[in-house]
């Protein structure tokens, strides 16, 4: 089931489509290429091991071509298989059987090594909740994925301009435990933009937030879109669903 | 559920409250194995031959629990014979065994002599001559072709003598001379003579012989022997002990029984040195059997086996006037063989007329080697030439005694532990005024400066005494005539040493010889541990044991004293009493009290035990200049007063120690199990506060789960008080419970409830920026501070404790192997001991599982996010190590600094191991918690 509806983007208040529009594109680079994302024949498995537990089949054959600038939500129940799904495009786990392609590449012929680069420069991967570091400030959680590369200097001006965009600018020195569940989110996404990503792979960005901080976050995913970054979204938010461009409801 | 449901359920109270009960147990454990077991086998051990040894006041006396030379025969004298007869006639006296220092027997050893066999086939029957007309002559062309190494016509020789004293650490050479001369085959000559011819033996034409210089003898040729004296051997010193010897007897048992031809002896009246001689010259006259030679002519019931010497020494000194009407005749048991080894060698070159060696004949050697005994030559040897065959036995049994021997023994009165002096010098051995002056006699004068533990040695314990001299007459001051030597029987050490079963039950000095350790060298350094020989050369120890054993007569005559002088040095005393040492203290000490009412010191031995000390010994041999050097530092088994209660002392510092640092352990490990059980139950509390529980409500159900586990701990802490019944156990159980409730109480706090206020920006810009997996790695450990000085502080236990269990595996065998009380005391505590180390290595594992769970799932999602992020494996891999090396870095300084107090308190000498044993052990546990947190 696929629906194209325009966002309800009533309840935002600290940025305006222009705005984003405007300063996204100064800093996140367009994708290169219309595919970015592709799934065939995936299956993935739970179980089967040695304390006898019976194998659990969570998804079978299934299939995703996701195109650059599209946002694709995979809904369901809980327990349904969404995040096994996000993980396996995020190349965080293997499919039991089925070929992960990253703009064309088939993953199975990457090593860790080529897999962890690739990543870095193509998905950004939104845990549910945002799994931020404690400790670290939003700007310093921001820009954790330019550690690798040694980019954390040159990249503080943008961290700090998405984190703007984010409507966090005012706190950005703030730790994980001292913002609410909406803004780590939202920190989160701002993590997820830092390198250029490509293919955003968020799992339940509103699955605890009250309506506002929710639809705040739907309008941040949407305007990434805009740019040509590619959403994977795994929610069963309503207001999600209806304003991705696909949908994969699984049973 | 109620409470003890919940405390079953909880794990962690119940892991908490399981391991301070095992602490408890290990306190009773170790209190009544270790210090119990220890008194009880001291006690029934440490009950010698005698209770009491008795010596003359002393200005160096010191109080209970000193360490007391074992070489109590010392010269000094000091206690009379009323004296020694009042200390008999004691009601709680059984034995009253006097012991002193006779003197120093300073002796020659024999004269060796160079044999060149010229003839084989020696027959008595030739021995003299052939006369012409005699029909029993032997016709000289009839006589054995000769067979001797030299060559008919002389050629020139030089030899050279070397002689060599060893005790089996330095040698030194005693002496070495050479001398030239011609030596040729003798011959045969026929004389004519009035009457007829006669034969004689003489050397070659132009054979000059080879002599020595003075006072060694030249070359001659001797019936069919060509000899060559050599220089005469050293004077070589024996110390003589007199003893009562059936008070020895009583006091050794069966172990004394070589003491009982002593008891046959003459009393003082019929020792008269030259009515003793005349006799056995007279039973010579009558010419002996080959029977009455070889077992010795019988003197008064006993075999004197060693007449020869008896004999030789009579014919001597009445010949140099030595011996005179006042001289008396000194009964001596010696003892058999020495260890010492004294080796001869000449070196025999042939020499052109230029002195350049033509020929290097070779290099006969000889040494006493096992088979000398003092005082009496066995077997005197003779040296031979290379090749040639020994056809001494051809001489007859005479031989066995033709060859030298030795003069008569010179009585010396330099005593080991009495230097001489110069009035006013400077003393080098602590003696105020004076310097020991290097003589014969080395006297060991110093101790360690420091003892284990750092206090200071008592130096004043060997502090020699004044010298004073008792070849003169105490009375009169003239000197009295030569005594004579006689051999009554032998005695060998080790024998006595098994008979009398334990080290501790020998008596004090005596024939006891103290063996020494070498453990480092004159410089300091260390040195493989090697034992010394007790020496009788010139290069003697201190601590020689006796080589002769005469009786109250014998140091009368060789001492010359007539009336009650003070000449008895130690009175050895078994109390009366019955049992073992804790059974018949009352009574021993009620007797060392009435002897220190006569004015003498006495110290109570029983309960006493052996220690090892470490001495000094500086001036020990002379090189050819005459020029001393140190030996180094020996080890010698002393004598430790009071040794149970030493050691029970020093034992109840240890233990408590050990308890202490097992409390230590507990209170971490109930700290961190309660850290544990909060972060467990915060969400609980959370959940019951929202379904209306109170805050006094929620504090009495953590109280209630705790009030289960105090129970249990104070059930099992008075049951283990009630049954030990020692201060120590009660004090740790109550401590246990304390900690206990501490944990408790801190848990109800931490479990309040309280509002969480949204602070404005806290963070801090102080901060390393996060840039690379190490300033990560570093930013979580601060962030997570409690955690990571939680787990720093566990992994710091663990590595402290591998190192105490690592300093106590190397001290037990050492300490086992030390002494007899240290052997005594490591067996006793050796298991207790372990199982309180492996205990403290476990607490240390058990601390850094329950610590290093704290955050590790937390540590996991993490790096599941940093993963996601596009974090390479090997970054993440550096992240977990950088993570653990940080901590393993402040852990590293507490093991070590731990490791390091617990080895110096367990085993100073093995610190170092145990220190390196806690630095491994952190560093393993660096890559260990790598991949466990993966």
């Amino acid at each position: 089931m696929t629906d194209n509806l325009q966002p309800d983007l009533t309840a935002t208040t600290e940025s305006t489509d222009e705005s984003f529009q405007t300063r996204a594109n100064t800093i996140v680079r367009a994708a290169d290429h219309a595919t970015p994302l592709k799934l065939s024949n995936i299956t993935i498995r739970y179980g089967g091991d040695k304390g006898g537990a019976e194998p659990v089949t969570v998804v079978e054959d299934f299939n995703l071509t996701l195109h650059a600038g599209e946002m694709h939500c995979v809904a369901g129940r809980s327990g349904s298989g969404k995040t096994s799904i996000l993980t396996v495009g995020a190349g965080l786990t293997l499919p039991t059987s089925g070929r992960v392609l990253w703009e064309g590449d088939s993953l199975e012929k990457m090593g860790d090594d080529e897999i962890a680069d690739r990543r870095r420069a193509l998905i950004g991967y939104v845990d549910q909740g945002g799994a931020l570091i404690d400790g670290m400030s939003a700007l310093e959680n921001v820009l954790l994925p330019a550690v690798p590369d040694g980019e954390v200097e040159q990249r503080t001006e943008m961290a700090k301009d998405l984190l703007d965009l984010v409507g966090l600018g005012r706190r950005m020195r703030h730790r994980p435990a001292q913002l609410s569940g909406g803004e780590r989110q939202r920190v989160a996404i701002a993590r997820a933009l830092i390198l250029g990503t490509r293919v955003l792979v968020v799992d339940e960005p509103t699955a605890s937030l009250d309506r506002t901080s929710a639809n705040r976050i739907i309008s941040i995913l949407k305007d990434t879109t805009n740019d040509g970054i590619a959403v994977l979204v795994a929610s069963h938010d309503h207001e999600l669903v209806r304003l991705s461009d696909t949908l994969t409801e699984l049973n | 559920m109620n409470a003890v449901q919940r405390f079953i359920r909880s794990r962690v109270l119940l892991l908490t409250a399981a391991i301070l009960i095992v602490a408890m147990c290990l306190s009773v454990f170790i209190q009544s194995q270790s210090q119990a077991a220890l008194n009880r086998t001291v006690d029934q051990n440490s009950r010698g031959l005698y209770d009491i040894l008795v010596q003359a006041k002393s200005a160096n006396t010191k109080d209970g629990g000193a360490l007391l030379q074992p070489d109590i025969a010392n010269g000094q004298g000091g206690i009379s014979f009323p004296q020694l007869e009042k200390i008999r006639g004691l009601s709680g006296t059984s034995v009253a065994a006097p012991i002193s220092l006779v003197s120093r027997v300073t002796q020659n050893l024999e004269t060796p002599r160079l044999d060149a066999m010229d003839y084989l086939g020696y027959n008595a029957g030739l021995a003299g001559g052939a006369t012409a007309g005699d029909p029993t002559g032997t016709d000289s062309k009839n006589w054995p072709a000769p067979e001797s190494v030299l060559p008919a016509q002389p050629k020139k020789y030089r030899l050279t003598a070397t002689a060599v004293s060893s005790d089996g650490v330095s040698q030194q050479t005693l002496f070495q001379t050479s001398a030239e001369g011609t030596l040729g085959k003798g011959q045969v000559i026929e004389q004519q003579t009035a009457g007829g011819k006669s034969i004689r033996i003489a050397g070659p034409a132009g054979e000059t012989g080879i002599k020595f210089p003075a006072p060694a003898g030249g070359s001659e040729h001797n019936l069919f022997n060509l000899s060559v004296a050599l220089p005469m051997a050293p004077p070589v010193t024996e110390s003589v002990v007199a003893v009562d010897p059936t008070a020895e007897r009583a006091l050794l048992g069966s172990a004394g029984d070589f003491l009982a031809p002593l008891e046959k002896a003459p009393p003082a009246d019929a020792r008269n040195a030259g009515v003793i001689g005349r006799y056995f010259e007279q039973l010579f006259a009558k010419s002996p059997t080959q029977q009455e030679l070889e077992q010795g002519p019988d003197f008064l019931g006993v075999k004197l086996k060693y007449w020869a010497p008896l004999m030789t020494q009579y014919q001597q000194a009445k010949l140099s006037g030595q011996i005179t009407d006042a001289s008396q005749a000194i009964p001596l048991i010696v003892r058999q063989g020495t260890s010492l080894d004294l080796k001869y060698s000449v070196k025999i070159q042939e020499i052109d007329d230029s002195g350049k060696v033509v020929n290097d004949v070779g290099t006969v050697s000889r040494s006493l080697d096992k088979d000398y005994l003092p005082f009496v030559s066995k077997s005197p040897f003779a040296l031979e030439w290379p090749g040639s065959t020994d056809h001494s036995q051809l001489l007859g049994n005479m031989g066995n005694f033709s060859q030298g021997l030795y003069q008569p023994a010179q009585w010396s009165t330099d005593f080991a532990a009495a230097p001489k002096y110069t009035d006013g010098a400077t003393s080098a051995n602590g003696a105020v005024g004076k310097s020991a002056t290097p003589g014969d006699w080395v006297t060991v004068n110093k101790l360690p400066e420091k003892s284990a533990f750092g206090a200071i040695v008592d130096q004043s314990q060997r502090k020699p005494v004044d010298e004073r001299s008792y070849r003169d007459n105490l009375s009169t001051g003239s000197k009295p005539a030569t005594p004579l030597p006689m051999v009554y029987g032998t005695f060998d050490p080790a024998q006595i040493q098994k008979a009398a079963g334990d080290v501790n039950k020998l008596p004090l000095g005596g024939y006891d010889p103290a063996p020494m350790t070498l453990q480092k060298d004159a410089s300091g350094n260390d040195t493989a541990a090697k034992g010394l020989k007790p020496s009788l050369s010139a290069t003697g120890l201190v601590s020689q044991s006796a080589g002769a054993i005469t009786d109250y007569y014998g140091l009368a005559a060789a001492r010359g004293y007539d009336s009650n002088a003070n000449v008895i040095d130690a009175v050895r005393v078994r109390a009366s009493a019955p049992g073992n040492w804790k059974q018949a203290q009352p009574e021993v000490d009620k007797l060392a009290a009435q002897i220190r009412g006569m004015g003498l010191e006495a110290t109570v031995v029983a309960g006493s035990a052996r220690e090892d000390a470490n001495i000094f010994v500086p001036g020990y041999s002379k090189d050819d200049a005459g020029k001393e050097s140190a030996l180094g530092t020996v080890q010698q088994s002393w004598v430790r007063q009071d040794a149970a209660d030493a050691v029970s002392g020093s034992l109840t510092g240890t233990n408590i120690t050990l308890l202490f640092l097992t409390l230590c352990g507990a209170t971490l490990l109930t700290g961190a199990s309660t850290v544990s059980y909060i972060r467990q139950r915060r969400s609980e509390a959370g959940i019951l506060r929202a379904m209306g529980w109170t805050q006094r409500k929620i504090r009495s159900w953590v109280l209630e789960e705790f009030g289960i586990g105090a129970a249990i701990v104070a059930v099992a802490g008075i049951a283990l008080s009630l049954l030990s019944w020692n201060l120590a156990t009660v004090i740790v159980s109550a401590s246990v419970l304390l900690i206990y409730c501490g944990a408790a109480y801190i848990a109800a706090q931490q479990l309040r409830h309280r509002d969480v206020v949204d602070q404005e920006p806290q963070h801090d810009e102080r901060l390393i920026a996060v840039d690379s997996p190490l300033t990560f790695a570093y930013r979580q450990l601060v962030t997570h501070r409690f955690s990571s000085v939680a787990l720093a502080v566990a992994v710091g236990v663990f590595g402290a404790a591998v190192g105490a269990l690592i300093a106590l595996l190397i001290d037990i065998p050492r300490a086992a192997g030390a002494s007899a009380l240290s052997g005594l005391a490591s067996a006793t505590i050796a298991l207790p001991s372990v199982i309180l180390a492996v205990s403290g290595v476990l607490v240390g594992l058990v601390l850094t599982l329950v610590t290093g769970r704290f955050e590790l799932q937390a540590r996991r999602e993490q790096l599941g996010t940093l993963r996601a992020m596009g974090w390479n494996p090997d970054m993440l891999g550096q992240v977990r190590f950088f993570e653990n090396a940080l901590v393993g870095a402040v852990a590293l300084i507490l093991g070590v600094l731990g490791a390091l107090g617990l080895g110096l308190l367990l085993a100073p000498y093995a610190a170092l191991w145990a220190a390196l044993a806690g630095v491994l052990a952190v560093i393993c546990w660096i890559p260990i918690a790598t991949k466990v947190v993966k």
